[in-house]
C-alpha cells in the first residue's frame, strides 16, 4: 500500500507538536504568557482552558464547580460542538506520538512483508470498540463520584507525555509506552476502544456541523477504498457513507484528522460545514441502500448548504 | 478480536454499520450508564482509603478534599515564585503505594524552600492558579491551614539551655503560632499555626528541630485528625 501523508498527515503533527513544545516551554523556561499541562492550560495570563474529563472528574469528586472549570472547560467543549473531536485529531500528545507510530509500524510493515513476514494487526469489531470507550468514561466518572478521586488524571498517558514535558515527572510514561507497544499488535486500540478524553470529545461533538464531507456525484466513481483504509480510527468512509449516500462523515469515531482526505486520490472528499437542520442529509431513509450504484445515480442532497473549506 | 492486514486498518468483517452521530450517541450514552455503575462500585471499595498526608499548598482543605479536586496540572507549582512547589512524581510514590498522590503538588522541602505564604501579593499565587477548587482562597493569610509545626525538644537550641529565636523571628504570626513559654523556649499553639515551615527554614540546629505534621482529615486548626 502507498502511504500518503498529505498536507493535513503534516499539519496536524505540526499543531500536536508545537503543543507540546509549548507544554515543554513554559514548564521549563516559562515565556510568562504559556504555562500548562494537558490538564490545564493558562494562555497570555487570562485564557484558562480546562480539560474537559478533567473539570467533570473534579467536579464530581469534589462536588464543586468553579468559574475556572466552567468556562475553561466549557470552552474546550462548545468548540468540539462545532468541530467534532479535533483535540484527538490535531493537539492530543499521546495521539502524536501514535501518528508517528503509526508511521513507523506500516513503513516496518512493508518492509516485512516482502520478505513474507506480516505484522499482527488485531481489531476490536468496531461495534464493541466505539462502546467500549463510554464505558471506560461512564466507570471513571462514576468512580470520581464515589470514589473521590480523578483517576484519569493521574493514569492518562496523555497527561503522563504531558507533565513529563513540562516539569519531569515521568513515571506514568510507562503507560505511554505501553500504549504504544500495544498499538504494534492492535492499531490504534487505545483510541478507538479505550481513551474516556476521546470518548468525551465523541460525545460532545456527535452533532457537529464540522466534517468530512462526501461528493456523492465524484464517490461511485473510484471506490478504492484509500479512505476507509487510512482511517486511523477505523471509519468505514468509502463503505458507510460515500457508497450509501451520506454525503457526510457522522460517525462519533471521527476526529477530522484528515487522513482520508489526504489518502483520496481523486477529490471524493473534503472537509466542511454541514447545515445543522439538514443533519447533513445523513438521514435514515438513505442509511439503509446498499447498491452502490444508487450513490452515483443520486445526485448529492442540497449542496448549497455545504460549503467548502478543505479540498 | 479479529485479524486485519496491518495497512487495511478497518477490516469489515464484523459487518458493523458506521456509528453515526445519533445511535452512536445513545449507544455512547448508554455504555456510559454501564460504565458508571460499574466505576460507582469500584470508587465504594476505594472510598475512604487511607491516603497519604503531604505538606500541600495554601488554600487546600483536608487532605481528601484536596485529592479529590486537583486535576494534578501541576499550575500551581508552575506559578509559585519561590519555587516551594513540586509535583509528586516518581515511581517511589507509586511503588510506595501513593497512588492517590501520584502528579499532585506539595511543599517538598521547607527546609530550603519554604513557602513564604506571598505577603507581597495581593492573591497567593499558587491559588490563584489553580483552576479547580483544590486551592481556594483562605480570605486572610492567617486563616491558611497547612499543618502544625511539631518541636523536637531533644535536639532544639532553647530547650537545652541555650537562647535561640530563630523561628520566633521566622514566623509570620510570632507570639500567636509560635510563642515562649516562661523559660523563653518555643512553643507552638496548634490553633494560630499555619503551617507554612517558615521556622524549619530558620531552625539553627544542623537538623531541623522542627517540623510540619501536613493537616489531615481535621476540619479546623487544632481539631482531631
Ligand atoms: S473519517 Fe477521515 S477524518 Fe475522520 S478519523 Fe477517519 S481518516 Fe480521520
Ligand atoms: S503562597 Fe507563595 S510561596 Fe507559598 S506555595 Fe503559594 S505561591 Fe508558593
Ligand atoms: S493548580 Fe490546583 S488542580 Fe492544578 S495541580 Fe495545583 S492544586 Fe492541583
Ligand atoms: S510556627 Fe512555623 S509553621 Fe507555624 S506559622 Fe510559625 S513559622 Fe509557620
Amino acid at each position: 500500500m502507498i502511504r500518503r501523508v498529505g498536507r493535513f498527515g503534516w499539519s496536524r503533527r505540526l499543531t500536536a507538536l508545537a503543543f507540546l513544545t509549548l507544554i515543554a516551554v513554559g514548564g521549563r523556561v516559562d515565556p510568562g504568557w504559556f504555562t500548562g499541562t494537558a490538564a490545564a492550560t493558562e494562555i497570555g495570563g487570562v485564557l484558562r482552558l480546562v480539560d474537559p474529563l478533567a473539570a467533570l472528574e473534579s467536579s464530581l469528586a469534589s462536588r464543586s464547580l468553579g468559574i475556572d472549570v466552567l468556562l475553561g472547560a466549557g470552552l474546550l467543549l462548545g468548540f468540539a460542538v462545532l468541530m467534532g473531536p479535533v483535540f484527538c485529531g490535531w493537539i492530543c500528545p499521546m495521539g502524536l506520538l501514535l501518528d508517528l507510530n503509526e508511521g513507523l509500524r506500516i513503513r516496518v510493515a512493508r518492509v516485512l512483508g516482502r520478505r513474507g513476514v506480516q505484522l499482527p494487526a488485531w481489531h476490536l469489531p468496531r461495534s464493541s470498540a466505539s462502546r467500549l470507550r463510554f464505558v471506560v468514561l461512564g466507570g471513571l466518572l462514576g468512580f470520581a463520584l464515589v470514589g473521590r478521586w480523578p483517576v484519569f488524571q493521574i493514569v492518562s498517558p496523555i497527561q503522563a507525555v504531558a507533565s513529563s514535558a513540562a516539569h519531569g515527572v515521568t513515571a506514568m510514561l510507562a503507560l505511554s509506552a505501553v500504549v504504544l507497544a500495544v498499538d504494534w499488535l492492535a492499531p490504534r486500540i487505545w483510541c478507538r476502544a479505550l481513551c474516556p478524553l476521546g470518548a468525551t470529545y465523541a460525545l460532545a461533538g456527535a452533532f457537529a456541523p464540522f466534517r468530512v464531507r462526501v461528493d456523492l456525484a465524484e464517490a461511485g466513481r473510484t471506490p478504492c477504498r484509500s479512505c476507509t483504509r487510512h482511517c486511523p480510527m477505523g471509519v468505514p468512509v468509502m463503505e458507510e457513507y460515500a457508497l450509501q449516500g451520506r454525503p457526510s462523515v457522522d460517525a462519533l469515531e471521527c476526529t477530522r484528522c484528515g487522513a482520508c482526505v489526504d489518502a483520496c486520490p481523486s477529490s471524493v472528499l473534503g472537509f466542511g460545514v454541514v447545515d445543522r437542520s439538514s443533519s447533513g442529509g445523513n438521514g435514515r431513509r438513505s442509511g439503509k441502500t446498499d447498491a452502490p450504484r444508487s450513490a452515483v445515480a443520486e445526485p448529492a442532497r442540497e449542496p448549497r448548504k455545504v460549503c467548502e473549506v478543505g479540498s | 478480536m479479529q485479524r486485519g492486514d496491518v495497512s487495511d486498518r478497518t477490516p469489515l468483517r464484523d459487518g458493523t454499520m458506521a456509528v453515526g452521530s445519533r445511535r452512536g450517541f445513545v449507544a455512547g450514552l448508554v455504555a456510559l450508564g454501564c460504565g458508571a455503575g460499574a466505576g460507582a462500585g469500584l470508587g465504594a471499595v476505594a472510598r475512604g482509603s487511607e491516603v497519604t498526608a503531604r505538606l500541600r499548598p495554601p488554600g487546600a482543605g483536608r487532605q481528601s478534599d484536596f485529592l479529590a479536586a486537583c486535576i494534578r496540572c501541576g499550575q500551581c507549582s508552575a506559578a509559585c515564585p519561590q519555587d516551594a512547589l513540586c509535583v509528586v512524581g516518581g515511581w517511589s510514590v507509586l511503588l510506595g503505594g501513593d497512588f492517590a498522590g501520584y502528579a499532585t503538588p506539595e511543599v517538598d522541602d521547607p527546609r530550603a524552600r519554604p513557602c513564604t505564604l506571598c505577603p507581597e501579593h495581593d492573591a497567593m499565587p499558587c491559588v490563584a492558579a489553580c483552576p479547580t477548587d483544590a486551592l481556594t482562597d483562605p480570605g486572610a493569610r492567617d486563616a491558611v491551614y497547612m499543618g502544625t509545626a511539631v518541636l523536637n525538644t531533644a535536639t532544639c537550641f532553647a530547650y537545652n539551655g541555650v537562647t535561640c529565636r530563630a523561628c520566633w523571628h521566622a514566623c509570620p504570626y510570632p507570639g500567636t503560632a509560635l510563642a515562649f513559654d516562661e523559660r523563653l523556649r518555643p512553643v507552638v499553639a496548634a490553633e494560630h499555626c499555619v503551617g507554612c515551615g517558615l521556622c524549619i527554614h530558620a531552625c539553627l540546629t544542623e537538623e531541623a528541630s522542627i517540623h510540619i505534621a501536613p493537616r489531615r482529615e481535621q476540619a479546623a486548626r487544632g481539631g482531631a485528625a
